[in-house]
């Protein structure tokens, strides 16, 4: 019974991570209606400038660090946002596609000669477990689901309570009128760039105790955080949290059946099923 | 009120308006009337500072707005009610109204008597306040998206195509709405239509475009009368 009650748990933290990828990669798509492929390097990317940089080597504390990488990493969004995602957005989907797939690679290349190709961990940020009961959970999903919770509240109070979030959803479901209205759309989708590159810090900074920090990382992350949003239904935020909430349960429900390596496969047979029988997702909805 | 001077205008290298002049005038209604790709909505987008012209200039209360930007245009007063409505489909009616004063910063008690001047042109808006824009019919979403430009208070209204696929009841009805609106509000109102004889019984002065030219203006009522305008551009 307690390892069912474990193996909930630990799918719902994960669940909460593919959840923040979905939303971060929702976020952009509604704004310049642009995949953004990059996105997992760019979580990658949070990890090192959070683990490699402020942590070890300037030696910084926790909170301090993961301030710090979070405004770093919005400067390089709107830096992104200003240079690939503005600049493009009125030509044909395929090359900001293009684009931001290079900027992928120049990330990762970028990482490699910048920090080195060895992978490493940060010591002593978010280990051990916590005991509840006879459930034994680990800090770092613990921290997970309650970041990730807070994260998915705000945002949503942001998109349907406030101006500026109402303007975002504006230019996502109607580019043309948004305009109209006088919403600066370039202000927007830099704002929602960096708002996105702050999710995939956060996810980065979220992840180092459960993986290494390595160029390749957050690989199966980014591509499960897609199927989430494509089993919730695209483009729809809640949507998101529930494909990633169910994607997360599936996998480590797996991984009790079958031998634990091919646990990342269930989550992508989840995504062709769901491809073939039912595209537009579990909620329907879209935006 | 807004004067177009001399507008040329391409699409890449194809010229889509030579040399358009036009004029509102204070409280007037402007018909802006011509066959499909005449160039009536590249010239309202020449307003509205989406598109920019090669040369000439647009003149809005004796300033030359030709180079500012979109977002300033708008918070200077011009709104423009693009043709198809364009709502935001999955916002609320009260949410695309509020959305309409987005450049203005009204307190939350003038956006509410703002909101309930709107329910009272409209009332079915009000019955539907809650209510997902994208579910509304074709003419709410008309009626939707004229509130929403008016929300901002403007100076200066240009409507494109209101009638454009709603039932004839409800074009008369938009049509009235117009003239009450240039009336009490005292707003100038610059009205693109293929409709043209509603276009002209409602409007004080006229244009008739063609190819991206003015071929045609003058008062509305001699227009109706005139027998080559009725033969070339309203169909006999």
């Amino acid at each position: 019974m307690s390892i069912i009650m474990q193996l909930i748990i630990s799918g719902i933290a994960m669940g909460f991570i593919y959840a923040l990828v979905g939303i971060e990669y929702t976020l952009i798509w509604n704004a310049s209606g642009v995949l953004n492929f990059s996105h997992d390097k760019l979580i990658t990317l949070g990890a090192y400038i959070f683990g490699g940089t402020y942590i070890l080597a300037l030696k910084m504390g926790f909170v301090q660090g993961i301030l710090l990488s979070l405004l770093t990493v919005a400067i390089v969004g709107v830096i992104i946002a200003r240079t690939i995602f503005i600049p493009l957005r009125n030509l044909t989907m395929i090359y900001t596609i293009m684009a931001t797939v290079m900027l992928g690679k120049i990330i990762v290349e970028g990482i490699r000669l910048f920090w080195g190709p060895v992978p490493f961990s940060v010591p002593g940020f978010l280990v051990g477990t916590v005991k509840i009961g006879k459930v034994v959970i680990s800090r770092a999903n613990i921290a997970i689901i309650i970041t990730a919770f807070i994260c998915v509240c705000a945002l949503q109070l942001f998109l349907y309570k406030t101006k500026p979030g109402k303007a975002m959803r504006c230019v996502a479901q109607n580019r043309n009128a948004a305009q109209l209205m006088g919403i600066d759309v370039k202000t927007v989708m830099v704002t929602t760039v960096a708002i996105s590159m702050i999710i995939c810090c956060l996810i980065g900074v979220l992840v180092s105790p459960l993986l290494n920090i390595s160029t390749t990382m957050s690989n199966m992350i980014g591509l499960k955080g897609f199927a989430a949003g494509v089993i919730g239904g695209f483009g729809y935020l809640p949507g998101a949290i529930i494909g990633g909430l169910v994607i997360g349960i599936v996998e480590n429900f797996a991984s009790m059946i079958f031998p634990s390596v091919y646990k990342d496969i269930a989550a992508f047979v989840l995504l062709v099923a769901f491809l073939l029988i039912r595209p537009k997702g579990i909620t329907g909805k879209t935006r | 009120m807004l004067e177009i001077r001399n507008i040329d205008a391409y699409y890449g290298k194809v010229q889509v308006l030579s040399n358009v002049s036009l004029e509102v005038g204070k409280d007037e209604i402007i018909s802006l009337i011509g066959a499909n790709g005449a160039g009536k909505s590249t010239l309202m987008k020449t307003v509205m500072g989406l598109l920019r012209p090669k040369k000439g200039s647009v003149i809005f209360q004796g300033e030359d707005i030709t180079k500012i930007k979109n977002t300033k245009i708008v918070s200077r007063g011009i709104v423009y009610v693009p043709e198809g409505r364009e709502v935001f489909p999955e916002m609320s009616v009260r949410d695309n109204l509020e959305m309409g004063a987005y450049c203005r910063k009204f307190s939350s008690r003038e956006m509410k008597t703002h909101l309930e001047d709107m329910y009272e042109i409209f009332p079915k808006l009000g019955e539907r306040q809650k209510q997902l824009a994208g579910s509304l019919s074709g003419g709410e979403q008309q009626m939707l998206a004229i509130c929403r430009g008016l929300m901002s208070d403007p100076k200066l209204i240009m409507f494109d195509e209101p009638s454009l696929g709603l039932a004839p009841v409800i074009v008369e009805d938009m049509f009235r709405v117009i003239v009450k609106i240039n009336q009490i509000k005292k707003i100038p109102v610059l009205l693109v239509e293929q409709n043209a004889y509603m276009a002209l019984s409602i409007s004080h002065r006229c244009y008739v475009m063609a190819n991206g030219m003015i071929r045609l203006s003058g008062r509305s009522e001699e227009m109706l009368e005139e027998s080559d305008v009725k033969k070339t551009y309203l169909g006999g």
